[in-house]
């Protein structure tokens, strides 16, 4: 039975499933084109024309398909699964780009924009290497495009996942009931954006990301380019700005997730070494290698090899990476891999591919890559940067074995977990690599190419050094630093700022448009210094002083970490230099914020210093999340989220309480009552009652009883139960402290010994509102922050020069 | 000898011990039974909460320490203490990986890894959360 369905938007999912159509075909016809093109150096051929227009049409096609998705978006067309998926009704606009790229067929689509926009400029300025460079971009297009082409083969094979899937077509939703309602449009709603990417990291992180990674493809394309033409040097020309620029945002895009997840998560940190960040750090490092090298071999034409390598290895990595974070096999290794959508095998074909097509070129090619016959001199400034690139191998070869572990479990069937500390795995190998590459950056720039007196390079590096050793003690000492791996540590980032300070200054003469390097090497030996300081020094002051003995629970003597703090509402607490206090929490929408408020004593009173809004997200998708708030301060940050809370907000549950005797005692005045809350004091007690407050009537006699109320903080409280008797009647009227979950009651009064028999009653939880906290405090965590912007700036002024030779 | 060649051999000197040290550092996916022949070392074990039986978490006596009941996949059940609050959610976990070790009668659990079920889709895998116990990794 065909049902007509009612308001569905059938011409949008028609609009990008044909553009997606044309966007694979017009990238095959570029590729093959492009291919032909290039076997002749003509400037202008048929076959270039051909491939120009089929590349323009894919450039055009692929802007259709995310504008359609965009527009979809945009009006709400839950019948398609995508939008459905990724966003609702509720969501405010200025989050349609993150819905757009949460899932996997939108971050397919931002790769391919990219690609696409860097692919027009090329074709624009490529020159004589446009036919083989664009041939190899329109290939991995193809390839890219297939990714989300969403055909059945048959009912195994599958070719991508497209984001035009009706709803009701997809294999989840076939045959629900309420798809035979022919208006289901009407009260379908999507399911949202996670709210957990709610936030504007979610709109720049992943453009700048992907912006990286498609920036790779360029020196892939050159360097693929150069074995096929045979033109193994004249590539790079054209690919080392490329490089650097990818460099640049492939950087600036791993750090913005560490301040993403720095900010917004409460692992405490801006790094984990977890499988997603390693692998799009690895051909980050690649890639400086890869530039490195470029380097050398523009000045002495040497390291040739090493240049194909690297930039080959790049590219294969970050399809690698792509690999393991889109086909589920990190699976129970990692928080925020992308769920499985059956393409593994696909990305596995897509990554062989290339890969086999770069080995096969480079042994065909091996016998007629040159190769520099001399060895470099040890005093050369092309062996260090060369051994520098070497180390920049060990040290991406080493994480990325680690993070392959779940592939060696697949390939080899072993039954290996990840580390159990893996930030102490990692650390083991990345800090000494980390202190042998500073000295390198330091030392390598006075370096001459070919041979150096090395009297001169000691010369340059004396003031440096000298500098850099006072530093350290000084910060060593400042800052409390005994292990001597951290002060060397210390010393040697210290020593890669300093000696390319000095080297910008007295060597170039504090020239600006030569400065790119020495610039982005300050930057880069910040971005250690502050990742060194921050981290090492990181201090946990949330202990716990709630005053509640937690040695006397004994037995388990493996508890003795108090890292978390319990504060009951209103108490104020001592926590390092601050007291604190929970104020109370809010609610708006899915996100529970506590208020904590840092205050400072004078000698009377507290001051407010500044509140924090650590928060709970009561996440529909993935549970409760805490998500920390962070006070920053020029020197250290401090870092604090919820680790234990009531996310209900609703009070009103907590009410109907029964109050219940807990004792009762005869007083004189003077006498001392104990409660749980408060010790109680028995004033005395007279005969003024007034009569219109209590409804006492004529005849009555009424005798109060005059308490004081002493809580935990000293504060007091004064309350009256009445005795009354009337016609010989007892009638008391009980005072109560609400305050104090406490209610007294005058049970007999006793004239003749000058007592009053007092009972006390108490809630039976007194229950009061309670958070537990974790906060530290990170120290110069902002010359990290600083440091990027320095590379960057570096970078920029790098490509600048690059671009005017 | 060529500097290249010792280059070379340095160079796969310290991938080997890249290598060595990978597998030395990583452990094994393994059960709890396995865990108590072995008290001390540290193991993966996979299982699921279990429901029935009583989890103790009282913050204002001590905020760090949680105590629950888990079945691993050979249906064994054991007592677990993990140093740390109680991760949010954890009676709805469907899945747990624990990282830690058998001590004193009880495992010992430094890390939590959990797996909620999705609210949407019933029957279709949540994410993974993460939960490390205090002061586990200094």
């Amino acid at each position: 039975m065909e049902i007509n369905y009612i308001g569905e938007h059938l011409w949008a999912g028609q609009l990008g499933q044909l553009s997606i159509i044309i966007a694979f075909v017009s990238a095959l016809v570029a590729a093959v084109g492009y291919a032909f093109a290039s076997k002749n150096d003509a400037a202008f051929n048929e076959w270039k024309l051909l491939s120009r227009s089929a590349f323009s049409l894919h450039i055009i096609s692929v802007f259709g398909i995310i504008g359609t998705l965009l527009y979809m978006l945009y009006n709400g067309m839950f019948e398609y699964h995508y939008v459905w998926q990724h966003s609702n009704s509720e969501m405010p606009m200025r989050y349609i780009l993150s819905s757009f790229w949460e899932g996997q067929e939108g971050s397919f689509l931002l790769w391919l924009f990219w690609h696409a926009v860097l692919g027009a400029i090329l074709l624009m300025t490529a020159k004589k290497w446009e036919a083989p460079v664009m041939a190899v971009f329109a290939l991995v297009q193809m390839f890219l495009v297939s990714m989300v082409l969403g055909i059945n083969l048959n009912d195994i094979i599958r070719i991508g996942s497209s984001p035009f899937l009706l709803l009701r077509d997809h294999p989840d939703f076939a045959n629900l009931p309420f798809l035979q309602n022919a208006a289901y449009l009407d009260r379908l709603d999507g399911r949202g954006l996670n709210p957990l990417l709610q936030n504007y990291w979610m709109t720049i992180h992943p453009p700048t990301l992907f912006l990286g990674f498609a920036s790779t493809l360029v020196p892939f394309a050159f360097a693929i380019a150069g074995l096929w033409k045979k033109k193994y040097t004249e590539w790079m020309k054209p690919a080392l700005p490329w490089t650097y620029f990818g460099v640049m945002i492939l950087g600036t895009g791993i750090l913005m997730g560490g301040a993403w997840a720095y900010e917004a998560l409460s692992f405490g940190g801006f790094w984990a070494w977890d499988p997603v960040e390693n692998s799009s750090l690895v051909p980050w490092i690649t890639l400086v290698g890869a530039a490195h090298v470029m380097v050398i071999q523009k000045n002495r034409g040497q390291s040739l090899i090493m240049t194909f390598v690297l930039t080959v290895s790049t590219f294969i990595l970050i399809l690698y990476s792509t690999f393991l974070t889109r086909s589920g096999i990190l699976g129970d290794t990692s928080v925020h891999a992308f769920t499985d959508l059956g393409m593994s095998g696909q990305l596995l074909v897509y990554l062989l591919a290339f890969l086999f097509l770069a080995i096969i070129l480079l042994i065909l090619r091996w016998k007629e890559i040159p190769k520099s016959k001399d060895e470099d001199s040890l005093y050369s400034r092309e062996f260090w940067m060369f051994i520098g690139a070497l180390v920049l191998v060990i040290s991406s070869f080493q994480i990325m074995f680690t993070t392959s572990i779940p592939v060696w479990n697949k390939l080899l069937g072993t039954n290996l977990a990840p580390p159990l500390d893996p930030i102490a795995h990692y650390n083991s190998f990345q800090i000494p690599l980390a202190i042998i590459l500073s000295i390198l950056i330091a030392v390598t720039q006075y370096f001459k190419y070919k041979k150096t007196d090395p009297q001169q390079i000691t010369k340059g590096l004396t003031i440096p050094f000298i500098v850099s050793l006072v530093g350290t003690a000084a910060i060593g000492y400042a800052m409390h630093y005994t292990n001597i791996m951290y002060l060397v540590m210390l010393f040697t980032s210290l020593f890669l700022i300093t000696a390319n300070l000095n080297y910008w200054i007295s060597v170039l003469k504090g020239k600006v448009k030569v400065a790119g390097a020495s610039v982005a090497h300050i930057g880069f030996g910040m971005i250690l210094l502050g990742a060194f300081l921050s981290t090492s020094k990181t201090q946990i002051i949330s202990m716990n002083t709630s005053g509640t003995d937690v040695e006397s629970l004994g037995s388990e003597g493996d508890f003795s970490n108090r890292d978390n703090i319990l504060m009951m509402k209103g108490d104020t607490l001592r926590m390092a230099d601050y007291f604190v206090t929970y104020v109370g929490k809010k609610k708006e929408g899915v996100n529970v914020f506590y208020q904590v408020d840092y205050l400072t004593k004078s000698e009377s009173s507290y001051n407010l210093e500044f509140s924090l809004h650590p928060r709970v997200q009561t996440n529909p998708r993935m549970g409760n999340i805490a998500e920390p708030d962070t006070k920053h301060f020029l020197h250290k940050d401090i870092y604090s989220f919820v680790t234990y809370a009531e996310v209900e907000t609703d009070e009103a549950k907590k009410e109907p309480e029964e109050y219940k005797n807990t004792s009762t005692k005869q007083v004189s005045p003077g006498d001392t009552l104990f409660a749980g809350t408060a010790i109680v004091i028995f004033n005395s007690f007279d005969r003024e009652v007034k009569a219109e407050e209590f409804g006492i009537q004529e005849g009555d006699i009424a005798v109060a009883a005059n308490l004081t109320a002493i809580d935990i903080s000293g504060k007091r409280y004064d309350v009256r139960p009445i005795y009354v008797i009337r016609d010989r009647m007892a009638l008391p009227i009980p005072g109560e402290l609400n305050e104090l979950g406490l209610r007294f009651v005058v049970n007999k009064v006793i004239p003749e010994q000058g007592q009053v028999e007092i009972a006390v009653y108490e809630k039976p939880d007194n229950y009061r509102e309670f958070i537990v906290m974790k906060a530290m405090i990170f120290p110069w965590i902002n010359i990290l922050w600083a440091g990027c912007l320095v590379m960057i700036i570096g970078t920029v002024m790098a490509i600048r020069r690059r671009l005017k030779s | 000898m060529k500097k290249t060649h010792i280059l070379a051999i340095i160079v796969i000197a310290i991938a080997i011990g890249a290598i060595l040290s990978t597998v030395s550092d990583s452990s094994t996916y393994s059960n709890f039974s396995e865990a108590m022949e072995n008290p001390g070392k540290e193991y993966h074990v996979v299982g699921q909460l279990n429901k029935e039986a009583e989890m103790t978490y009282d913050p204002e006596l001590d905020a760090n320490l949680f105590a629950f009941h888990m079945i691993d996949n050979n249906g064994e059940e054991q007592l677990v203490h993990f140093a740390g609050s109680k991760p949010q959610d954890f009676e709805r976990s469907e899945q747990i990986v624990l990282v830690g070790k058998y001590e004193n009668d009880t495992f010992q659990a430094s890390k939590i890894l959990m797996k909620c079920p999705s609210k949407y889709n019933e029957g279709q895998p949540g994410e993974m959360q993460e939960f490390t116990a205090e002061g586990a990794n200094t």
